[in-house]
Order: structure tokens, then sequence, then C-alpha cells
């Protein structure tokens, strides 16, 4: 009998831990509870930062990460942080499917196996005036808390600023920061609505969360064991995508129903972003080198 | 290993290393290491390097060294004791006098502060000198201190009601105005409690100081200027949108500085001593937050926590049995374990017993800081009783009971927070209406 | 020996102490470049957008840091709280055996501390481990000064239960005495 201990980062009601809870019950049902997960969501055991390196260490054998925080480890960790490159639940099952690979080697590399990602909902941006154009964020407060957010908001025009979560009501209603993006499940949970009044539908990127488990114990799992927690995280992959993509439309309808304004981004608005789009995958190929200028072309070739 | 068993032996270890005089952080590593031996296969030295790591390096935690800082800038500039001379004349009437100070000095620091051991440090480091020298009954200073800085969590910012929030997805602005009245009204408690006491104990109060005329009450007000024009510039900066609450603190430090200087109350030999205090107080707090860390995790592990909240929920109580149930069960985690780390550990089951007994999240965040309060003066585990030692020489389980009375009036203020619910939903119901 | 001890425990307090300083610097540099685009904006001008990046995890960096290196010096100041009520109660060659072992246990769980914080380093260093922020600091930086904090605060406890075990009063507990814990 083998028991598991599972860190996560986000709390009970976020459906990324829905999804995981389940992954973990089809895993004691299909293994007769010779392998047991406990989930400690909300990071109750380890808190975000220390989870990928608890799970390499073997503190717990499995645990779920966001995808782009290991950005600065290696440039292939935040393909789905690009904005605008793809932009839509097609785009980005194209982009994961020519990423995978790279993606589990460089986990690889790390003594970690890969078991499955899931995408947030699209990342839109949160205003407390409407915004038709990125002249109106133009010398505005930005939200940015990576590289990548740090970069889209210099080529809006706008100051990135650095707020940590929990300081976001505090630092919109003090004037502190202007505008955020985030997806429309962040928006609901931390109800937007009580410090922003516009929400512009851009859906910029569809960042994504994997569970990772360490090699080492996924290895020393017996064959149908190991058998049963890939067949689980096939399934959490599948039920995860429907679940995001439901989520999206739902919570864009809490975000109306509880006063915001939801407006899709203005022509303009499209064209300036979907440049900025171009000029911040450039960037990511520099970073990236040829691996990366591979996995673009796949993904190209795919969408056409 | 059974929990009947391996939760009794937890105990007897922390009580025989706090009792044989190891150091309070050093304790909960002992007790830590203990819970990870008997029941968990993971590797306890990598998991310990992995908690303390992560569990102290936050930038929240910065605030921390700079508000204890400020508070010894004020204390050697004198500028503290011209506070409370300046205060004296207008407190002459108040059953209690300058007592009250502690009360008002934790409630208007807490608007500042998201943590209650820099305001119970901050605050501390000013009055008790301040209020022995002038012969107040000792018990009573330390006892209303202990008390009122545990207002740091409940009056916004706090640190728990972020941690609540983060962790159930509940508005962390609805939580922080929750907090705002219920605050209040502990304050109020407390200073009706000060009233009361030095009434029925006037032999114990210190001779009243001598009237002043009008006009040298005037004068004397004056010189409580600085001090509360700094605490007010502190508090404008956040609302203003100068400063977030973590930066805040350097703008006490930098006004504190900048006064001392003005007054040509503070040298260089003054400003380094002052530094060098502050980071002593600091690393004192910070280890045994590292030991509690590391606690943290190792309960996780074992499941106590969790497995005690998921007993509770079995019994299948009414709502009012059900709030009975969980004080109890707080009241006694929040003996061993700091409160930050009883929420952390334990809302993912308890809440959704409270939100199936029809109780509001947002109601239960207000009571989880009332229950996490008392668990900072309670022993032998309490923050403030800890910062307290410190401050006044005297050992955690005297401070404790110089406390009681106070944990008292925690105990009926969750009484009044349930009997009332609208105490913590009025505030947030109106200012966020949508 | 005993003077450069002790100055090496003063050494690493006061590098602390410089560390904190060194955060409420940065962070008044931030709101100065936060006044200044106030202002640009109030005016008309492009504000300049002058942020000290990555602030809020250098400074952490720099708590943690500062924290550990203060330790020891904060043991010798008698700054770590514990409870002296049984030991005061004890016959006084008894209270100094139970000192001793107190130290000597304290000093041992130091030392595992002192080793698992090393570990982390190792692994840290093996596996080019960067924070998560806009500036990727190398995590062994950060955690080789935790680690060589603890170092210290292991040494300054051997030292301590060293000059109990000779009949000496270690500084911590003549720093406990003349605060009156030891009425
Ligand atoms: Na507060
Ligand atoms: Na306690």
């Amino acid at each position: 009998q083998t028991a598991w201990d599972m860190p996560t980062p986000y709390g009970d009601s976020v459906f990324h831990t829905q999804n995981i809870q389940q992954f973990a019950e089809d895993v004691g049902e299909a293994t007769g509870g010779d392998l047991t997960i406990t989930v400690h969501s909300a990071g109750s055991l380890f808190a975000h930062p220390e989870i990928k390196d608890s799970v390499r260490r073997g503190l717990a054998p499995v645990g779920e990460v966001l995808m782009s925080r290991l950005a600065n480890e290696d440039a292939v960790f935040s393909v789905d942080s690009i904005p605008f490159l793809a932009d839509n639940y097609d785009e980005a099952r194209a982009l994961w499917e020519a990423s995978r690979p790279l993606v589990e080697e460089k986990l690889a590399e790390q003594g970690l196996t890969l078991l499955y990602a899931v995408p947030w909902p699209g990342q839109s941006l949160y205003t407390q005036e409407p915004v038709e154009s990125t002249a109106d964020l133009e010398g505005a407060a930005f939200r940015a808390y990576n590289t990548a957010t740090e970069r889209l908001a210099q080529l809006m025009g706008a100051v990135p600023t650095q707020i940590e979560t929990g300081d976001i009501p505090t630092a919109f209603a003090t004037g502190r920061v202007d505008a955020m993006i985030t997806s429309p499940s962040t928006g609901v949970s931390s109800q937007a609505w009580d410090f922003t009044d516009y929400y512009t539908d851009t859906q910029a990127w569809l960042p994504k969360n994997m569970v990772i488990v360490n090699s080492t114990a996924f290895d020393g799992l017996p064959e149908e064991q190991r058998q049963a927690v890939l067949d689980a995280a096939a399934e959490a992959e599948t039920r995860g995508w429907e679940m995001s993509e439901a989520e999206t439309a739902e919570k864009i309808a809490t975000l109306k129903e509880n006063g915001m304004t939801v407006a899709e981004p203005s022509e303009t608005l499209s064209g300036e972003l979907s440049e900025i789009g171009h000029t911040m995958t450039q960037e990511w190929l520099e970073e990236a080198g040829d691996e990366g200028a591979a996995l673009i072309e796949d993904y190209r070739a795919a969408t056409e | 290993m059974e929990l009947s068993l391996l939760a009794p032996i937890l105990v007897v270890v922390l009580f025989g290393a706090l009792a044989a005089g190891l150091w309070v952080g050093f304790s909960l590593i002992a007790v830590g290491l203990v819970a990870m031996a008997l029941a968990s296969p993971a590797p306890a030295g990598l998991v310990f390097a992995t908690k303390v790591w992560g569990g102290l390096t936050v930038w929240d935690l910065t605030a921390l060294p700079m508000f204890i800082w400020m508070g010894e800038i004020l204390v050697r500039s004198r500028l503290s004791s011209d506070m409370f001379s300046g205060l004296a004349p207008f407190t002459g009437r108040l059953p209690g006098r300058l007592l009250h100070v502690n009360v008002f000095g934790c409630a208007l620091f807490a608007a500042v502060s998201g943590s209650s051991a820099a305001t119970t440090a901050t605050i501390g480091r000013m009055s008790v000198p301040e209020l022995t020298s002038r012969g107040y009954d000792p018990r009573m200073i330390i006892g209303t201190l202990a008390g009122s800085g545990t207002f740091g969590f409940l009056i916004p910012p706090s640190i728990i009601l972020i941690v609540y929030g983060a962790a159930t997805e509940q508005s962390i602005a609805r939580l922080f105005l929750a907090g705002v009245v219920p605050g209040l009204m502990l304050a109020a408690l407390f200073s009706g409690y000060i009233m009361l006491w030095s009434t029925v104990n006037r032999s114990r109060m210190p001779e009243a100081e001598p009237p002043v005329d009008r006009r040298a009450a005037i004068r004397g007000s004056a010189r409580l200027l600085p001090v509360v024009g700094l605490i007010f510039a502190v508090i404008g900066s956040i609302y203003a949108g100068i400063a977030s609450p973590t930066e805040a603190a350097v703008i006490g430090v930098t006004g504190a500085l900048i006064l001392a200087w003005a007054t040509g109350a503070m040298s260089w030999a003054g400003f380094a001593d002052a530094l060098r205090a502050a980071t002593i107080t600091t690393c004192m707090i910070t280890f045994i937050l590292a030991g509690a860390a590391f606690l943290t995790v190792a309960m996780g592990y074992t499941g106590i926590p969790r497995q005690l909240a998921a007993w509770i929920g079995e019994m299948g109580l009414s709502p009012y049995a059900l709030l009975a149930a969980l004080t109890v069960f707080f009241i006694v985690m929040g003996m061993f374990l700091d409160g930050i780390s009883i929420v952390v550990l334990t809302v993912s089951i308890i809440l959704p017993m409270v939100v199936q007994a029809g109780i509001d999240p947002i109601w239960f965040g207000v009571f989880l800081v009332l229950v996490v309060e008392m668990s900072q003066i309670t022993p032998p585990v309490g923050f403030n009783l800890f910062v307290l030692q410190t401050i006044t020489g005297r050992d955690i389980f005297s401070i404790a009971r110089y406390a009681a009375p106070f944990f008292g009036l925690l105990v009926l203020a969750v009484a009044l927070l349930a009997l009332f619910p609208q105490l913590a939903l009025w505030l947030p119901g109106t200012m966020l209406s949508r | 020996m005993r003077s450069f001890l002790d100055r090496l425990y003063q050494g690493a307090l006061a590098l602390a102490a410089a560390a904190f300083a060194a955060i409420a610097l940065l962070v008044l540099f931030q709101i100065t470049g936060r006044l200044i685009d106030r202002a640009a904006r109030a005016t008309g001008a492009p504000p300049p957008g002058l942020t000290v990046p990555s602030l809020a995890e250098i400074g952490a960096f720099l708590f943690v840091g500062a924290v550990f290196l203060g330790l020891a010096g904060t043991l010798r100041a008698g700054g770590h709280v514990r409870v002296t009520l049984l030991t005061r109660a004890l016959p006084p060659a008894a209270g100094r055996v139970l000192g001793f072992a107190v130290t000597l246990a304290a000093a041992g769980l130091a030392a595992f501390a002192t080793w698992s914080s090393a570990v982390q380093v190792l692994d840290s260093w093996r596996f080019d481990s960067v924070s998560y922020g806009m500036i990727p600091v190398p995590l062994w930086l950060p955690q080789g000064v935790m680690t060589l904090g603890l170092a210290l605060f292991c040494i300054a406890l051997i030292d301590a239960a060293v000059a109990l075990a000779r009949g000496r009063v270690p500084d911590f507990q003549a720093a406990e005495a003349a605060r009156g814990e030891h009425a």
C-alpha cells in the first residue's frame, strides 16, 4: 500500500483543484486502494513557490504547479504565456501538442515526469475605465508579476507595477494600480467587481497548470499502478480542458451579473495587441533558440 | 501510528522541551522532528530546509523589522515619552487613565500593521517603560498589551484575512471591511474592562497626576503632535496609494528618523543602537516562525489537524453547536500551533461544513481571526507572549495569566459575533452593495 | 579565539542590521519612483516608471539572509525566548547541568538545520535553480547565506555549551540575568 501526499497551490473551489480531487479518486479506485493520493490544496502542505522543488526532492511524490512559473529556468515553460500567440482553446491545444515533448524532456532532466496539463481560461483586461485602444493605458500602472507581463505592459505604453496577490484590492482601491490582466476565473474568485468595473475580453493567452510526479517515485510503482495513474491523468487532462472551456463563458457571465461591463476588444485594440503579440513572439524565439523555433514551426503548421 | 497515541506524545515532547528551558524555536523544531519520525516516511531534513526557506522568503514579513525599528527609534528619541506626557492630562478623568493608551495605541497601529507580533512589539516597546515608571500595575500593563496587540489581525490590513481569503476564494476587500466593526467593538470591550477594573481596584492604581491648568495641557498636547502625526502619515500613505501596507512600514521608519533628528534627540550611536535592537527582536520572532513553519508542515504530514476537524464535521452539529465545537477546537490547537498555521491546515476541511451549516464565509473569516487572536495569548505557543517576555523579562506563563481576562473578553466577542452576525456583515454589505 | 568568535557573532549581526537597512532604502527608492510617476501624470508628462525590479523577491531574500545571519548575535544578547521557570527553581548545580544539556540539544538541532540547509544549497546549485521574478536570482546565493547563518548559530551554541561545561556563565545567561529573568 502506497500513500502519496499531493500539494497543490489553489483553493478547493477552483476547477483545477476539483479536477485533481477527481484524479486522486480515480487513481484510488483503479488501484483498489493500493495507491492513495491525499490532496493538500491551497498551499496547505507546501506553498506554490515550494511545490516544484518538493516534488523534485521527493518530499511529496506528486504536485501541481503553474508551468510559466518555471520560465526563468527555461524559455520553453513560458511558451503558453506569449500574448496573442494562441488566444483560443483550439490554438492553445495545438500549441500544447507542439510543446509537450519539449516540456516533458526538460522536466525529465530534473527527474520529473509530466502527467498532464490543463489551461486556465484566457487572460483578459480588468480596468476601472473602458479601454478602446492601448492609448487608454498610456502611463497607467499595470500589474506585472513576471517578465512577460512586464514586457506586455511596456509595449502597451503602461507602467509595469509589482503588486502581490493579496494586495490587489487595496492597490486598486488606493490607485497604486489601474489595470491587471488575469483569467475570468481569478476575476470571479477575487471578486474583481469590488475594485474594477470593466472587463475587456482579450483572452490574450491560456497559461497552464501542470501535474508533475517525481520520476523515481513513479518508476518505483508496480506496472499496473503506473498504468492506472497514466490512465487517470489522461482522463483528467480531457476533463480539465472541458472544465476550463465551460468555465470561461460561465465566469464571464458571473462578472456581468455582478455589474462589470463586459466588452469585446475594439478593432483598434485587437490590431495593436496582435502587433504586440508578434513582437513578443519574436523576442521569445530569440531566447528559446533552435528548439523554440522548431516548436513554433510545428505549431504554425498545425494551425494553418 | 494512531493519532490517539501520537498527539499526546507530541504534547509531552513540547511541554518537556519548553519546561527544560530549550528555546521556543528549537522546541518547535524538536516536536516537528518527532512527528515526522513517527508518522511520515518523508525525509525530515529536506522538508525542514524547503519549508523554512519557503515559509520565511515572504515579502510581507519585511514589514516586521521596519515597524519594530520605528518603535526603537521613537523610544530612544524621547518622542514616545513626550507622547505619554501629552496624553496624561486628557486621560486624567477616565477611570484607568493611561492604561487606555495600550488599547487605543494598538487599535491605531493595527490600522497600519497586518501582524499581531509587530503591533505588540512596537506599542509595547514604548508603553511598558512609560507606564511602569508612572507606577501602573505591571499585571495590567502587560495584560492590556497582550490583549490589544491582537488587534493587528482584526483591524485591516490583516495577514490572517489575506491567508483565509486566498485559501477560500473570498474577497479580501470584503473580509477587511468585515473586520472593522468587530475590531472597534473589541477595543471598546477592552477599554470597558480597564474602567471596571480600575474602579474596583483603586488601590492598585498610581496616584493621580497633579491637575494641570488648561494652558499647560495645551502646551503638553503640542508634544503629542509628532508621534500622532507620524502614525497618521503612515496610515495616510496607504490610503493615498503612495505605499502598500508592507512599504508603509518604511515610511514609519523614515518619519521617525526625521523627527528624531529634527528634534535633536538622535545621535549616530542612538541610530545604530535602535537598528541593532530591532534586528535582535526580528531574529527572535522569525526564528520561532521558522520552527512554527516546520511544525506546521510536519502536522500536515501527520494529518492530526485534518482528522480532528473531520471528526467535528462527522458529529452533525447544529450551527451554534458547531461554532462552539470549532471554538474549543481552535483554542486547543491554538495552544500549540500559531494561528495562521491552524487556518492553513484546517480551512479546507472546515469551510465546507461551515457553508453547509448555512454560515456566511465572510462572517466565518472574522470568527477565525478572533479565535486566532486567542491563540496569540495562550501558552505555551503564543507570539504575543514571546514578544512580551522579551520586553518585560517576565516568563510567558505569568504573562498568559495577566492576559487571561482579555482572553475571556475575546471569547465574549465571539459569542457577541455569533448572536449578532451583522457586526461583521453590515459594513461590507453597505460599502460594496453590488 | 574568544575575541575572534565574539567579533564573528557581532560582525554577522551588523551585516544583518545592514541588510534590514538596505530593504528600507530599496523601498524608499520605490516609493519615490511612484511619487515621481504620479507628479509626471499630474503634469501630463510621460511617467518615467522608476521601480526597483523584483523588489518583493529581493527584499524577501535580504530579509531571510539577515534573520539567519543575526541568529548567533541574538543568542549572545540573550534575545531568543525560552522558559526559565524550571531552571530557576532547581538547585544551582542541577540547574547548570540542565542548562548544559539544553544548550547541547539546541546545538544538535542547529547542526541538523545547518546540514539540511546545506543540502538544499547543493541541490539549488546542481539544478541551477533561479527565482521566479523579473530578475532570475540563483537560489544558492540567499540559501547559502541562510546556511552560513545557521552554521554560525550552531558554533555559538557549542561555544555556550563549552562555557557551561567549564563552569562559566555564557553570554546569553548573563544577558538574561541582566534583564531580570533569573530573579
Ligand atoms: Na491590522
Ligand atoms: Na497559543
